[in-house]
């Protein structure tokens, strides 16, 4: 404990060693095998959602270089058709709902409370219940594969292809049901975390105060609220029902329409990438207030873009849709709002790139994957803009200038952020600094490796190159870029394990941290790294943007909360004036036991329909476990 | 480093039964979801009534106003049960909260026979065509919303009734009456939407 040592009084030291230890009595969590499935902190169970997405990035990686390999030359065989179809819809569900959304939800559920200074989210166990959930959903998709039913009609699954004619077998039922896992899970983590934003923050902490970081995981988090019922209606509601129990809601025979399943769809689809792509930008200013030494530059005017961002990123939809013959006028709006969302990009990255300006840079490797971000999201941000013209659209559409374009903006404005952020956060994650020098190697092979692989792809879409063929002629010419693609490809995976090799050798034998190694100035840094499962000793009191750049004698801490309890503080929504204090639950099984419930017959809804009532039933036998009052039960006031 | 200066906190309340406890702002958030959830069915809905010259199609009928009119009685009534449950919740009065449960529960499940007959006597399945297809899934998950609530409140009568509770319990009380006005607020579009939408406007 370095910060006790460095406290002015032994009485007060006396004190607050005694706070620590009881404490750590109360929050420590169960040892042992079932204490393992009881987890209820915040930092087990946010850092579980970052390694097992990790685990899925290399899968989907894995499956990426498989796809390079067979691309690699004309007319090649390693994969047939169907492996083919199989593994680019796996490699695309594995990245957007098995790492992409679930690895931005983990680095919420780790920083938030610690950034906002609290003890844990607000409901501990609906965190453990969506993470166990998630688990099964990735478990369930790979799992399918030992069943020969990984699914095979591509990461958005459209009708008629994915209807029961044109794919028969279990794969699009599993893609589905794999949905509804990962969608609870985000829903979890998107309440805990707006509910633990709006109501837990430490004293003083109005909203203006707020890490940008808890901004972007806010709006995140909002954005989940919104758009992920949509995506559960079209791929539980509309494409599993039409599949197992005869509805039509993609039937044109019956009245229905395969474009309405496009339309429920990208309604999800598109604030989808902003929901990946917002914790990422808050990733970014993060970043740059520590390694740049000054308070990002426009602080409102980056709240409001993000803000913005999300309410417009609802209505852009249909530019995924242009090419299915939509009305003119309906187009011409969907082109609008799409350019609209530059300005409000284009406002946050002058605001960094002032930050940058006016800073004093230190350039560490968290920076050189800021600057990656921006070379290579000004890039994807210029042919998004290309491609919301409906004209170049048509031509476009389906072609690798498409996967080109994508690549860019979510590689470019969400991986490289990510990578940054984990190199930046990795001393608080582990209490030992990451080796520099390796990770400004590993950002060199990701950068260089990523541009050698995507930018020809931008050539071949022009050169009508469509997506998802599984090989192509001599006589097309696209041998050569496609060969270039592999060695890029093959160039990021060496960078993977470069990163992977630093990870696990720094978590053993990097420096030791200490709380604050980059003298940075939110909350999160005055916690002790890696923190205690309460996260502070004693709550801080705030009183400015960066409470720890204020001078040690304008400090305060909270004092009076008990200690034998897992008590936290619960302050006004808007100016974060104390209200009243609030116990949280302690470890429980129960949220696993629901979840395994949910699991049992959930998976037994994509056989026959009247599984769904085994979930009910057993979810609703673990929810009552969940509940039950233990005694002694809590006090009246 | 932990500063000197201190703000001292042990005289705040321990608990707060009100609209201020955060299990308040969580349930708001899961209606907020269900919530989209039924707008986004009620614009398939449209959709698909807008695709198609004749709704519903020839051979299906609608479904009867008469049995879904009745059922908003109950319905209403109910949200004053819960209404009652969640004053009695907020001044720990137990056999307020007793009384506007089970009030709650009774016309809850007249509510729910109700949408039982009215279910039993429609004349398509969800497998007839796409006006089916929507109409039954509206019906279906609204009723399973209602059911789960139910649920949820005959669980916390039982609580209550053993004299197992405390200020969770009773804040659970004041939210479970929360979720219940959402269920009453978001049918009454939908009531207009299935059964008065096609008599009002379009085909006979």
């Amino acid at each position: 404990m370095s910060t006790l040592a460095e406290l002015p009084s032994p009485q007060l030291a006396a004190e607050l060693e005694a706070e620590h230890q009881a404490l750590r009595r109360v929050w420590n969590d169960r040892g042992g095998f079932w204490g393992w499935f009881s987890v209820t902190t915040h930092q087990a169970i946010g850092m579980r959602y970052i390694v097992t997405a990790f685990i899925f990035l290399l899968l989907g990686g894995v499956e990426a270089l498989l796809m390079r390999f067979q691309l690699a030359r004309p007319e090649n065989t390693l994969l047939g058709p169907d492996l083919y179809n199989r593994i680019f819809t796996t490699h695309g569900t594995t990245m957007m709902f098995l790492f992409a959304v679930p690895v931005m939800e983990g680095m919420s559920v780790y920083l938030v409370p610690l950034m906002i200074g609290t003890r844990n989210v607000a409901f501990p166990r609906l965190n453990a219940f969506g993470y166990w959930m998630y688990l099964a959903g990735g478990l369930v998709l790979y799992g399918a594969a030992f069943f020969n039913a990984l699914p095979n009609a591509g990461w958005f699954s459209y009708p008629p292809l994915s209807g029961p004619q044109y794919s028969p077998g279990k794969g699009v039922d599993v893609w589905a049901q794999m949905i509804t896992f990962t969608e609870i899970s985000a829903m979890c983590v998107a309440v805990e975390i707006i509910v633990t934003i709006f109501r837990m923050r430490a004293p003083g902490m109005s909203l203006n105060r707020i890490p940008l970081f808890c901004w972007g995981s806010l709006v995140q988090s909002f954005m989940v609220i919104f758009a992920m019922p949509s995506v559960m209606i079209a791929s539980t509601v509309m494409l599993l029902n039409d599949r197992t129990i005869g509805t039509h809601f993609v039937n044109p025979a019956e009245g229905g329409d395969p474009l309405l399943y496009q339309h429920v769809f990208w309604f999800f689809g598109h604030p989808e990438v902003y929901i990946i792509f917002i914790p990422a930008l808050g990733m970014i200013s993060s970043i740059l207030e520590a390694d740049t030494r000054r308070g990002v530059l426009g602080y409102p005017a980056i709240v409001l873009s993000q803000v913005a961002t999300a309410f417009i990123g609802f209505g852009l939809w249909v530019h995924h849709m242009f090419a299915t013959g939509l009305p003119q006028i309906g187009e011409a709006y969907f082109t609008a709002a799409s350019m609209m969302i530059a300005i409000t990009t284009g406002i946050i990255i002058f605001c960094w790139i002032a930050t940058l300006w006016s800073g004093r840079l230190r350039l560490t490797t968290a920076l050189h994957f800021v600057f990656g971000f921006l070379f290579i999201f000004v890039i994807g941000g210029l042919t998004g803009v290309m491609l919301a013209s409906i004209p170049l659209d048509l031509q476009e559409h389906d072609t690798y200038f498409v996967v080109a374009h994508f690549h860019y903006v979510l590689i470019g404005g969400a991986l490289f952020p990510l990578f940054g952020a984990f190199h930046f956060w990795f001393p608080k994650f582990t209490g030992r600094m990451i080796n520099e020098t390796l990770g400004k190697i590993t950002f060199w092979m990701l950068f260089i490796g990523f541009n050698v692989t995507f930018f020809p792809m931008h050539i071949l879409g022009l050169n009508g190159m469509t997506r998802r063929i599984y090989t192509y002629p001599v006589e097309m010419g696209w041998g050569p870029a496609n060969a270039l693609a592999t060695v890029g490809a093959c160039i990021i995976a060496l960078g993977g394990i470069l990163f992977i090799a630093n990870v696990l050798n720094s978590r053993k034998n990097g420096k030791v941290a200490g709380s604050d190694p980059w003298q940075a100035g939110t909350l999160e840094w005055a916690a002790a790294s890696p923190p205690e499962p309460y996260n502070f000793v004693r709550l801080p009191v705030v009183n400015g943007r960066y409470p720890l750049w204020l001078p040690a004698e304008e400090r305060a801490a909270v004092t009076g909360m008990r200690t034998d309890k897992r008590e936290i503080l619960i302050t006004a929504s808007v100016d974060a004036e104390p209200q009243f204090l609030h116990v949280l639950p302690s470890t429980t099984i129960w949220p696993f036991l629901a979840a395994l419930g949910a699991t049992i017959g959930l998976v037994g809804s994509i056989l026959t329909f009247s599984w769904y009532y085994v979930a009910v039933v057993l979810a609703g036998i673990g929810l009552l476990g969940w509940f039950w009052p233990r005694r002694p039960l809590e006090q009246e006031g | 480093m932990t500063p000197t200066r201190t703000l001292e906190l042990s005289g705040l309340p321990r608990y707060d039964i009100s609209n201020r406890d955060p299990l308040f702002f969580g349930q708001v958030l899961l209606c907020c979801i269900e919530g989209s959830m039924f707008c986004i069915l009620m614009a398939i809905y449209f959709y698909l009534r807008l695709s198609v010259d004749v709704w519903p199609p020839p051979g299906v009928q609608l479904p009867h106003v008469t049995a879904p009119t009745i059922a908003l009685v109950p319905l209403f009534l109910s949200a004053l049960g819960s209404y009652w449950a969640s004053q009695g919740a907020k001044k720990n009065d137990r056999p307020a909260m007793l009384v506007g449960m089970i009030g709650n529960l009774i016309l809850g499940f007249i509510f729910i026979g109700l949408r039982y007959r009215e279910i039993a006597t429609l004349n398509f399945k969800w497998s007839t065509d796409a006006f089916g297809t929507i109409t039954w899934t509206i019906l279906y998950l609204h009723t399973l919303d209602v059911i789960a609530d139910l649920m949820m409140t005959v669980v916390l009568t039982v609580l209550i009734a053993l004299n197992r509770y405390g200020p969770k319990q009773r804040i659970g009380v004041h939210v479970d009456s929360v979720v219940w006005y959402f269920l009453v607020a978001i049918w009454i579009p939908m009531y207009f939407v299935l059964y008065w939408g096609p008599r009002w406007v379009g085909t006979p």
